[in-house]
């Protein structure tokens, strides 16, 4: 179980979010919805201890700050919305054994059952046909599913995903709703962070919506999908048959 | 095959250095101890061809892991004034009239190792301010710490004698002119350390090759590591150039045309860019010896007239 209390944090002297406090139960799955700018990369960040924070974070009762750093990897896995990578020459496969590092002992090599798990997340997320070409040839689309089998070679108990449909086609997209689906029933807890709000109610799971740095709504997810709950927090008219990828 | 023509070509060239130079060796000598040939091949041709290997190795190996760690091609300890550190470090020692002996060394070559440490020390007090995505800034800043070591130096050249500045300029060339072995076998040790810690944390440098935040979601400490690694390459490049001055840009130079030619991540250059980068100087030290001036032309020289264009095209590329 995941538990934040009190948690505020920000860049330099810009505070971003404010006492922000959820929990999260083991093997579930929590939608973060949020307009622009409200913090909820943000609030990835403080989870994954990229950034700094106030109040406490505790995973299973386990303050996070406590942890070492590869202790922390083992228990959490964050995937960036982007990425913007200086080594250029990684293979695919290459990349998705990095996953591994947290379970790897220091200054030992990769062992052939890191190699299997790589190849088997490869293989999950359908990329193994690319797996000796070299990260840089690959699309963003190809290199967000990279992302995403390298988090799945990592194992951890917690996986929070940013935005990870933004550059999938609608065929991608569903197979990582699928995938997502999966995740949970293997007793991942899964955190998507997204706009997507037809991948957000496919979930059928707890919605956390943030507003300006705090935590506006917290709860069953029936209430936030109504059409004026919708309408009252992104200021816009939806309507049912809008395009987007069905995924029930 | 392009790697074996390559690396061959250049490996021709160390068997061939030891054979050049000033003075003509009488081949049928070289096997009689007592012989000129002999003395000159053995205590002076073949300690140069260590020195230069070694030499080279380190800078090549020092600039791949600094381009690595900053994320930024640009990146090398000459580029970041670690060199120039050590310049003016000795210049001290040279205007003082310092000869005296700490542990066998020369003042000269204590005070370039000051000089150079506290640069790369300097450096990474300095780089704590930054933003962690500013690793450019930090080439500022090196910039303008090389700009105030020239303007300290040429302090020193100002109220030098003759004699001093002369000493002061030879040193600011660069050479690896050198008599024994105890010279190339320290740099050989330094070199080899380089190259242990850098093999060591070659998993740490592919992550922390990708970007500072793929590093640390997969759990490495990346303060700790940089600290490590930047600390032990200090050792090294500070003893190589306190003890054969400042020789420019084949940090620069080296990783990136393995880079080029292996197209493979950090953690598999590393081999190839120690061999590649002793290859290299030593090629141009023969180069260097091979012309006739009258003298031989000095290395820091040699490197900096191939390695300036080579830089100006790096930056025209855009990375």
């Amino acid at each position: 179980m995941i538990k934040l209390t009190n948690i505020s944090c920000g860049y330099e002297n810009r505070p971003i979010l404010k006492n922000v406090s959820f929990s999260l139960a083991k093997h579930t799955h929590l939608t973060i919805f949020g307009l622009n700018g409200s913090g909820k990369s943000t609030l990835a960040k403080a989870i994954c201890g990229l950034i700094d924070y106030k109040g406490s974070i505790t995973i299973n009762g386990e303050e996070l700050r406590t942890l070492s750093h590869r202790e922390r990897a083992r228990r959490i896995s964050y995937i960036p919305a982007k990425i913007e990578l200086f080594e250029q020459y990684n293979t695919l496969e290459e990349f998705v054994l990095l996953g591994r590092y947290p379970h790897k002992a220091s200054f030992q090599n990769y062992t052939e059952q890191d190699h299997h798990i790589a190849r088997e997340a490869l293989k999950t997320m359908k990329i193994d046909s690319l797996a000796a070409r070299s990260l840089h040839t690959l699309s963003s689309g190809q290199q967000q599913m990279a992302l995403i089998a390298q988090a799945l070679t990592q194992k951890s108990e917690i996986i929070i995903f940013d935005e990870p449909t933004a550059n999938l086609d609608p065929a991608n997209s569903l197979a990582f709703a699928l995938q997502l689906v999966s995740l949970r029933e293997k007793g991942i807890s899964t955190i998507l962070i997204t706009h997507d709000l037809h991948l957000g109610h496919h979930m059928k799971a707890p919605v956390l919506f943030v507003d300006n740095g705090t935590v506006e709504y917290f709860a069953d997810p029936t209430l936030f999908f109504s059409d004026d709950s919708l309408q009252h927090r992104y200021a816009v008219t939806f309507s049912h048959r809008a395009l987007g990828v069905v995924y029930d | 095959m392009i790697k074996v023509i390559f690396f061959g070509l250049f490996f021709t060239l160390l068997l061939y250095s030891p054979f050049v130079g000033t003075a003509a060796l009488n081949l049928s000598e070289l096997l009689d101890p007592a012989s000129l040939s002999h003395r000159i091949f053995v205590e002076l041709r073949l300690p140069r061809v260590l020195l230069g290997f070694m030499a080279g190795a380190s800078l090549g190996l020092a600039g791949l892991l600094f381009q690595n760690i900053f994320r930024n091609v640009l990146m090398t300890p000459y580029t970041l004034g670690v060199s120039s550190g050590a310049v003016l470090g000795a210049g001290i020692a040279i205007k003082l009239g310092l000869g005296t002996l700490f542990l066998g060394f020369g003042a000269v070559t204590l005070f370039g190792f000051v000089g150079a440490a506290t640069t790369v020390l300097l450096l990474v007090w300095l780089s704590r301010y930054l933003k962690r995505a500013e690793h450019e800034s930090l080439l500022l800043l090196g910039i303008a710490l090389s700009f105030f070591y020239t303007a300290a130096l040429m302090m020193i050249f100002f109220v030098s004698s003759f004699i001093e500045s002369h000493m002061l300029m030879r040193f600011t060339m660069g050479s690896l002119s050198v008599i024994g072995y105890k010279e190339p076998l320290i740099i050989t040790a330094s070199t080899l350390f380089l190259l242990a810690g850098m093999w060591i944390y070659r998993y740490e440098l592919q992550l922390l090759a990708l970007s500072d935040e793929q590093a640390r979601l997969k759990g490495v400490n990346t303060e700790k590591v940089t600290l490590i690694l930047l600390l032990i390459s200090s050792v090294a490049i500070a003893a190589l150039v306190s003890l054969t001055g400042p020789i420019g840009f084949v940090g620069l130079v080296v990783p990136h045309i393995i880079r080029l030619i292996y197209k493979r991540d950090v953690s598999k250059l590393i081999l190839p860019t120690f061999l590649f980068g002793g290859l290299f100087l030593v090629a141009c030290d023969t180069v260097a010896r091979s012309v006739e001036f009258g003298s031989e032309v000095p290395i820091g020289v040699v490197t900096s007239l191939i390695g300036g264009p080579f830089f100006i095209y790096l930056i025209i590329k855009g990375r």
